[in-house]
């Protein structure tokens, strides 16, 4: 019987750039950054990593297949360097392949970087794909934004909900992300914005307008992992440890087989579930202080609440209108302004929500800190809602 | 030819017929205005049906021929604007039909009397055949013929018994030039009305209609409705002085209605003709262009799918937005960006694997009898254990309701927004897909859909398209009056 990974591997550095729109920086710039942040956080030598997985999702923009960018960018002199990738769960992905590495003893230390610049496709938006195969035969070349704007009719007709009510709480979403990414010196987006701003601005997929869309951000986020035996060795007296790594993709039901009816993601539950059991969480409610959740559009973060056992199924929009997830609520989602506001580098994202995590059970967020902060959850989700890759990470104290 | 005589055509029928038109009428009025400064355009009067992006003289055809023929010994795709000119578009329809591939399979051209023509021909031979036609023409912006063409398709099956028998037939070829296009010009180029008036009516089409009605016997003033292509909108009148036919030929209101359809317009006439006969009326149907087929019927009982064709005339999308008109009929090149260079190239090998699934509409049925799409090595089911054989299963014809959808206003579509989502078909498949054929109120969740045959990809730069189904409205309005 698998015990799980719990307290089995340490966090010892984290790094992560500015993210946003860095014309400036090419992607060696920012793994380079990323990394020389977790290095110094780590107290570590270079030379001391001993595999790195590199999570980089759309390799046809500037960063490259294979995970020679990342050993070329940080000269990792002839140790194992690999590339994942799992669409916009590739950080989480990282992550979890490093922790493994360590847990299974194979390695002392391991680095995940994850990265993306996609601010060098020309246009607004992920860049699009080229493959021209057999499922460009039949699929529908829908946006990112087109294939979670289903989620909230679904949601709406499922709940009984009016579409204006849907629509005010998925605003209250990006208003409170807003708030929270003015806060953060990393954040693509810092400027807070008004409830009428959001309502009103332009639509980009029925119901989404303009402000219930991510930032589409270059950036890279980091982690060195060890044993905790080795971080109290190297003076880290109560490490930050995974209690959970769980990931859980679509085989192809949703849209083949059976009557989802599109209003939740099954992936995101099921990973939970697992997760929870890892972890040994039995409230979620009560247990967690904070979670980074993927908002890659606001009714995402609404239905997320539910599949995460957040909210009560039907009454996650009454609980973001009541602020249970703001910054002040009683528990917070989105504290650093999500990929919403600190935005969306594809394959950093999973990594970058480790960060804010990491953070704050370090108690170094600054303006953002919350108290008491002993476990916190990073949800990761790539694809789409009907055919989805889902990562639930949890991340707490040693002690 | 003398001494032709009815009785040596044999007992041949239409057996049934199928008509389409696109769900967007431009107001020709509208355009007149907008082209008021010119003094172009032609007629101002009627509508112009006009295809969709994704729709072309293929799947014009198709969604005409739709439920004609259940298994047809061939198949004749007949069009002036067949988008490829090495890649049969009977074979694709027949595939799109999911017709055996036994099936006989043709393509015929060369002028707008070549759906006609073809009929006439498997008329005069053996066995069952299907006659298909759509046309989506090209013609610039101004010119008569961009207001006075229209988009759309129409179907007859042939065969031993069935509703209209042929009684009489006569042919005339002529290279006369009303109007020609070629390949270093594609738009019509059309010389004088007086010109084309008079001699294609006193040389070509008069004669031929007095010559089927010799064969056939029968007086031209018992012919009860006329289907005859005129060259030119009002031809008909000099027609009739010269021929005696005192019958109203229904395809002068067509054209005023959805505008000359090209191969399609005849025989799409000749359904609303058969709409209104009855049992031992005469229908006159003539196909022109270098030259005319004239065909005599006799009705022996109701056609199928007459009503039908009758009742889509008067149903769909009026609109009046010149530009959009302009745009979906190829005559303005809009920038729409950057988002809309991303490569649409085909790859051939994946079409021989997948291609006939995905223009038949194909799914497989598993072992418990859950029907899936695409069809796997190993079922969806998630209790499946591992590979298993899958019976085929056409989903295309089946009714389907909406699980989700929305409008995209991001990714690039010609005609924005871009409608997909997920669709429960009442078999159990249910099929992530694209919509079109949008009416007003757009789409809903628990909305009842049909599934339409139209373009999934187009590459410019390399000319190449594919085909897969999308999910449209179950029913179309009537169009405003």
């Amino acid at each position: 019987m698998a015990s799980g990974i719990k307290d089995k591997v340490a966090i010892i550095g984290m790094g992560c750039t500015t993210f946003g729109e860095r014309w400036d920086q090419g992607p060696e710039d920012l793994m380079v950054d990323a990394f020389e942040e977790a290095l110094a956080d780590a107290g570590i030598e270079r030379g001391q990593i001993e595999a790195a997985w590199m999570g980089n999702a759309l390799d046809d923009i500037n960063v490259g297949n294979s995970a020679l960018p990342l050993a070329h960018a940080l000269r990792l002199k002839s140790i194992p360097v690999s590339r994942v990738e799992n669409m916009c769960a590739t950080g989480s992905e990282a992550l979890r392949a490093a922790a493994y590495a360590v847990a299974a003893g194979a390695v002392d230390f391991a680095l995940a970087l994850g990265v993306e610049k996609l601010k060098d496709t020309g246009y607004g938006g992920l860049p699009l794909r080229t493959k021209g195969l057999a499922n460009d035969l039949w699929m529908p070349y829908g946006s990112a934004p087109g294939s979670f704007a289903q989620l909230a009719g679904a949601y709406a007709a499922r709940h009984g909900i009016a579409a204006a009510d849907l629509k005010r709480a998925m605003a209250h979403v990006s208003w409170k992300s807003h708030q929270n990414g003015a806060l953060n010196a990393k954040a693509h987006l810092r400027k807070a914005v008004d409830m009428e701003t959001i309502l009103k601005a332009p639509m980009i997929a029925d119901p989404l307008g303009l402000f219930d869309c991510c930032g589409v951000s270059d950036g890279a986020a980091c982690a060195i992992v060890t044993t905790p035996d080795i971080a109290r060795g190297l003076g880290v007296a109560n490490p930050v440890t995974v209690k959970a790594v769980q990931l859980c993709a679509s085989h192809g039901w949703e849209t083949q087989y059976g009557a989802w009816d599109g209003s939740f993601v099954a992936n995101t539950r099921q990973a939970a579930r697992r997760a929870y059991a890892e972890a040994g969480i039995g409230n979620p409610r009560a247990d967690l202080a904070l979670t980074e959740v993927h908002d890659c559009f606001s009714i995402t973060e609404l239905v997320t609440m539910e599949d995460l056992g957040l909210a009560d199924e039907g009454r996650a929009s009454f609980d973001i209108l009541d602020g249970r997830f703001d910054r002040g609520g009683a528990q917070p989602c989105q504290i650093d302004g999500g990929l919403k506001c600190f935005g969306h580098p594809v394959g950093a994202s999973g990594l970058r929500m480790a960060y804010e995590v990491y953070t704050q059970l370090l108690g170094r967020a600054g303006a953002r800190q919350r108290e008491d902060v002993n476990l916190g959850l990073t949800h990761n989700l790539g694809g789409a809602p009907f055919n989805s890759v889902a990562a639930v990470s949890i991340l707490g104290r040693m002690n | 030819m003398p001494g032709r005589k009815a009785q040596d055509i044999g007992d041949r029928f239409i057996a049934a017929i199928g008509v389409y038109a696109p769900l967007l009428r431009m107001d020709r009025q509208a355009a007149a205005k907008a082209l008021k400064f010119s003094g172009l355009g032609g007629r101002a009067a009627g509508r112009r049906a006009v295809a969709g992006w994704d729709e072309d003289a293929l799947t014009l055809a198709v969604e005409a021929a739709r439920g004609v023929a259940e298994a047809p010994d061939a198949v004749i795709f007949a069009s002036t604007s067949a988008p490829f000119i090495e890649r049969s578009h009977a074979t694709l329809l027949a595939e799109a039909l999911a017709l055996g591939a036994d099936t006989r399979t043709n393509d015929v051209a060369g002028s707008r009397r070549c759906a006609v023509a073809a009929l006439l021909s498997t008329l005069l031979g053996r066995g069952e055949a299907l006659v298909a036609a759509g046309e989506k023409r090209a013609a610039k912006a101004g010119g008569a013929q961009h207001l006075a063409y229209g988009d759309g398709g129409a179907a007859a099956c042939v065969a031993d018994q069935g509703a209209a028998r042929l009684i009489g037939y006569s042919s005339a070829s002529h290279d006369m030039v009303d109007l020609y296009a070629s390949h270093e010009h594609p738009e019509p180029y059309a010389y004088e009305e007086r010109f084309v008036r008079e001699t294609a009516v006193a040389h070509i089409l008069a004669p031929a209609i007095k010559a089927a009605c010799a064969m056939a016997d029968i007086a031209s003033s018992s012919i009860a409705f006329a289907a005859v292509h005129e060259p030119l909108a009002g031809c008909w009148r000099d027609i009739a002085r010269l021929t005696g036919v005192t019958a109203p030929n229904l395809a002068g209101d067509l054209a005023q209605s959805l505008g000359d359809l090209g191969a399609a317009h005849a025989l799409f006439a000749f359904a609303l003709a058969c709409d209104k006969a009855k049992s031992g009326d005469r229908i006159l149907l003539a196909g022109f262009g270098s030259g005319c087929d004239a065909l005599v019927f006799e009705m022996t009982g109701a056609m199928p799918g007459a009503r039908e064709a009758a009742a889509s005339v008067n149903s769909g999308r009026a609109f009046d937005d010149y530009v959009r008109f302009l745009s979906l009929t190829g005559s303005i090149d809009l920038d729409w960006g950057v988002r809309s260079e991303f490569e649409q190239k085909a790859q051939a090998t994946a079409l021989e694997r997948y291609g006939r699934d995905m223009i038949g509409f194909i799914g497989g049925r598993d072992k418990t009898g859950n029907v899936q799409f695409p069809k796997s090595r190993i079922p969806v089911r998630p209790d499946a254990v591992g590979p298993e054989p899958l019976e085929d299963v056409r989903l295309a014809d089946l009714p389907a309701r909406i699980v989700s959808v929305t409008a995209d206003r991001l990714n690039f579509t010609p005609d924005p927004p871009f409608w997909f989502g997920l669709v429960q078909f009442e078999n159990g498949a249910r099929v992530m897909m694209e919509f079109t054929d949008a009416d007003a109120k757009g789409f809903a969740v628990g909305d009842t859909v049909r599934m339409r045959l139209r373009i999934k990809s187009h590459d410019h730069k390399r000319g190449f398209r594919t085909y897969f189904w999308k999910a449209a409205p179950a029913q179309r309005p009537p169009i405003e009056s």
